[in-house]
């Protein structure tokens, strides 16, 4: 087997919800040894199928806390260790981790570890090399906002990215899901892979600080610009593009299915008449360049919606794009499971979970990248709550069985949780009447081959 | 002594796109050496806006200018048996290379990873594309709106009854930017351990795609399939209406729903119709209505500091010129000046994340058209001068 990236290389992921327990699943991908902590009061929220996750067979059950989607999906591969970090002696066992870690990660507002003694300055103490990762919504420092709490899906709007978003001429909206997360997922991966070969060079580590928000405005930096220089606020175009048409999203065969296209160039034009069988708007002097087509691009959408109505979103995919036009259709969270292009690539991995968790198999996605002479798989669900305790602490740090029993005892370590609650889960067939859902299809199972 | 975390680092950059330019941006911001090399024509990014000042001048588009940033530049015309020639020289002594190309057309010259790695064996080679580099839809054409629209995250963004929206901006072209860089990132870290370098594939449509947790999820674990929210009745966690602008509000956080019925003045949202997610949702016009009733005389920046109070997950719709005034922002550092020689001195967003012992540095605009030519040509590679002369007039540079 070739030799993983981050073989050899142990991280503390003392981190919640999506952001970098996220980017802690990925570095497990890429070969490092990821410990997840948590409180014994405090599983992840994704622990508890909140934020739209999903049980298997929308079943909480026994040990729901270890079956959620999302939560297998953002930490797979990891090691899980249950710590209370509220407690003085959860704090030493943390200290006496770090001495023996390379990265530790960390999402708590910046007040947080500065209160245990666990900030950038006192891990440094501990092992002068460490490199901290440190996600927040704002960021660290002075500024006026460094408090205050944030979190993803509210920050869209805080970051501008609503602004530009939402239907022509209406109000400002945001993308169906959690969006400003993932930049800094990646932003972490980028940083801590920069920062690792500089240690490897220098024998230095250093503290890597995120915000969140930063990362969503830098995403639009274009529009900034104009605002500075230009003086102008850019805004909302729906599915137009500044500098082609036509492009949007119409209505293919079916019940809610639909194709995008975009084109670019007269050429591009020219072969859209073609496709569509409509010579007389070739020459039409209405769409006869770009800016004469966005003049009038309400008419061509309705002539677009009218041609594309009646035929398969797939099938007018490969149409358009057969005669060199960017086009393809909205695919859902159902769609891509039977999608030739992603099958072929793999993007979708088959999990097998232990059999005590009662999960079975399941299908999640791996990575949006390949290695062509390094190859990579999900090396295992989200670890079932402190599923590592003992082998954390017993063998790793050496502590003595009667000193392991006694942290038990006090509720230190724990692989139940103290507190919290499945998400409740609403019968599908009731979410689909509310409007909750697009679909339920009970088949599922035997359609993936997971029955 | 070493000062970016990336110093050391030879890039070359002959991506012409946002995803790309944005890759090779972020390795530059962190130290690498990146020389964007651009066909003789310039880079199809130079003819997009917007403009300084909305002159459509090629040295002064503002994308171009922003996804450049801390790079040298020089011109190849890689369809000339001696462009190839020269870029296998380069590709000799550099340690990525970030490309955006069709899959295959890099081959098709010669120059793909294996015809390089022969020269290089450590060299890696970031490719990023909208469907990847195999499969069949590969050689498909991308756009924004397609990423999107593949990527899932169009079958849940809008409203029920109308079109899936896609997001405002370029959004999955900064994203598979920054994915690229960071896959990169890490097989420069690995490569230190095996001297291997890696041909990295990075799909734009699957970047978008992976951020989609619940929607993937949701089928294989229980059958179901997410949905845009409802045209009416569902504002609640959505951009709503104030007295100058817009506010979104989600539940969780620190603060209870009997905290946001205080925030919002609001008591009847303590109601009994309102007391879980599906009698909110059953009941959700009257939800929306009395709520944005109760914020319709407050102002946004009023709000802000007070839903901070009640530990709310709370934000407020900005403008581009808002945010380039931002407080937070300016006490992060974010934006730095440089001077352009076209444009004079600009202000630019600058810098993702800070690293405390390697900090981003901003020491160069980016490049004009074959800006560094001779310093790569006659200096780097030891053409003379009748030889730079000849390489312009065979159209190589």
């Amino acid at each position: 087997m070739p030799r993983l990236p981050l073989e050899g290389i142990r991280i503390l992921d003392s981190t919640y919800v999506f952001a970098l327990p996220y980017a802690g699943g990925h570095l497990a991908d890429l070969g490092a040894e990821v410990i997840k902590i948590e409180g014994p009061g405090r599983p992840d929220v994704t622990r508890t199928g909140g934020y739209a996750g999903s049980f298997p067979e929308n079943q909480a059950g026994e040990g729901w806390w270890n079956k959620p989607s999302t939560y297998n999906l953002l930490n797979r591969g990891k090691r899980s260790l249950v710590l209370d970090m509220g407690d003085e002696r959860g704090r030493d066992l943390f200290r006496e981790l770090v001495t023996v870690s390379d990265v530790v990660m960390e999402n708590f507002t910046p007040r947080v570890m500065r209160r245990w003694g666990l900030d950038y300055p006192n891990l440094r103490k501990l092992k002068p090399d460490i490199i901290l990762v440190s996600n927040t919504g704002y960021g660290h420092g002075d500024g006026p906002y460094s408090g205050y709490p944030a979190q993803a899906t509210t920050q869209e709007a805080t970051h501008g990215h609503c602004w530009v978003t939402g239907y022509l001429n209406d109000g400002p909206a945001k993308a169906g899901a959690s969006f400003v997360d993932f930049l800094s997922t990646w932003s972490a991966i980028f940083a801590l892979g920069a920062a690792l070969r500089y240690r490897n060079r220098t024998g230095k580590g250093q503290w890597i600080d995120i915000a969140m928000y930063q990362a969503g405005v830098m995403f639009l930096s274009e529009y900034l610009m104009d605002a500075t220089i230009n003086g102008r606020e850019g805004g909302r175009l729906g599915n137009r593009h500044p500098y082609r048409a036509p492009q949007g999203c119409y209505p293919a065969r079916g019940a809610d299915q639909w194709i995008t296209l975009s084109v670019g160039s007269d050429e591009e034009w020219q072969a859209l008449c073609q496709v569509m069988g409509r010579q007389d708007l070739a020459s039409d002097p209405r769409f006869g360049d770009i800016l004469s087509r966005r003049n009038n691009h309400d008419e061509l959408d309705d002539l677009l919606g009218q041609w594309t109505a009646e035929t398969d979103k797939y099938e007018l995919m490969h149409l358009l794009q057969g005669a060199g036009i960017p086009s393809g259709p909205v695919l859902t969270g159902r769609d891509i499971h039977f999608d030739p292009h992603y099958q072929r690539r793999n993007f979708l991995e088959r999990v097998d979970f232990p059999e005590e968790r009662e999960v079975g198999s399941r299908f999640l996605m791996g990575r949006p990248y390949k290695f062509s002479n390094t190859p990579m798989s999900i090396r295992g669900p989200g670890p079932a709550f402190g599923r590592d305790n003992k082998p954390l602490l017993r063998e790793l740090l050496g502590l003595e069985e009667d000193v392991y029993q006694g942290l038990v005892a006090d509720t230190i370590i724990t692989d139940i949780p103290t507190s919290g609650e499945a998400s409740p889960q609403m019968d599908p067939a009731r979410a689909v009447e509310l409007g909750l859902l697009a679909d339920y299809d009970p088949e599922y199972r035997q359609r993936l081959g997971l029955a | 002594m070493l000062t970016g975390a990336l110093d050391g680092v030879k890039v070359l950059d002959l991506s012409e796109d946002i995803a790309g330019s944005f890759c090779a941006r972020l390795l530059a911001d962190y130290g690498a050496e990146v020389l964007k090399v651009e066909p003789p024509g310039g880079a199809a990014l130079r003819r997009m806006g917007p403009f300084f000042h909305d002159d459509a001048h090629p040295e002064k588009s503002l994308f171009f200018l922003v996804l450049n940033l801390n790079k040298k530049g020089a011109t190849l015309n890689l369809e000339t048996v001696t462009g190839q020639d020269i870029l296998k020289r380069l590709a000799s002594h550099v340690d990525v290379i970030v490309e955006s190309y069709r899959p295959g057309y890099l081959e098709s010259l010669g120059l793909g990873y294996d015809d390089l790695k022969e020269l290089n064996p450590e060299l890696t080679i970031t490719s990023v594309t909208p469907f990847g580099q195999d499969g069949p839809y590969s050689q498909y054409r991308g756009e924004e709106i397609v990423n999107y629209a593949m990527g899932m995250i169009m079958s849940i963004s809008g409203v029920q009854g109308r079109e899936p929206l896609k997001h405002g901006g370029f959004q999955a072209q900064y994203e598979g930017g920054l994915f690229a860089a960071a896959t990169t990132s890490m097989a420069l870290f690995g490569r230190e351990f095996t001297g291997q370098g890696e041909h990295i594939d990075v799909s734009i449509t699957e970047c978008v795609a992976s951020t989609m947790m619940a929607t993937q999820t949701m089928y294989p674990f229980m059958g179901g399939t997410q949905v845009r929210r409802r045209a009416s009745g569902s504002m609640f966690g959505h951009p709503m209406p104030c007295q100058d602008g817009w506010i979104i509000v989600q539940t969780g956080g620190g603060a209870s729903w009997e905290d946001l019925s205080e925030f919002f003045q609001c008591p009847e949202m303590l109601e009994e119709r309102f007391a879980d997610r599906a009698q909110r949702a059953e009941n959700g016009e009257e939800l929306d209505r009395i709520v944005i009733e109760s914020i319709s005389e407050r102002g946004k920046w009023d709000l802000f500091p007070k839903a901070a109070e009640y530990r709310m997950l709370f934000g407020l719709v900005q403008t581009p010129s808002e945010l380039a005034q931002c407080p937070q922002l300016e006490s992060r550092n974010f934006f730095r000046e440089i001077e352009h020689p076209e444009m004079g001195t600009v202000r630019v967003p600058a810098e993702l994340f800070k690293l405390s012992e390697t900090p981003y540095r901003l020491e160069r605009p980016a490049p004009t058209l074959g800006q560094h030519n001779r310093e790569i040509y006659v200096e780097g590679l030891e053409y003379d001068e009748q030889q730079f002369t000849q390489l312009r007039q065979l159209n190589a540079i």
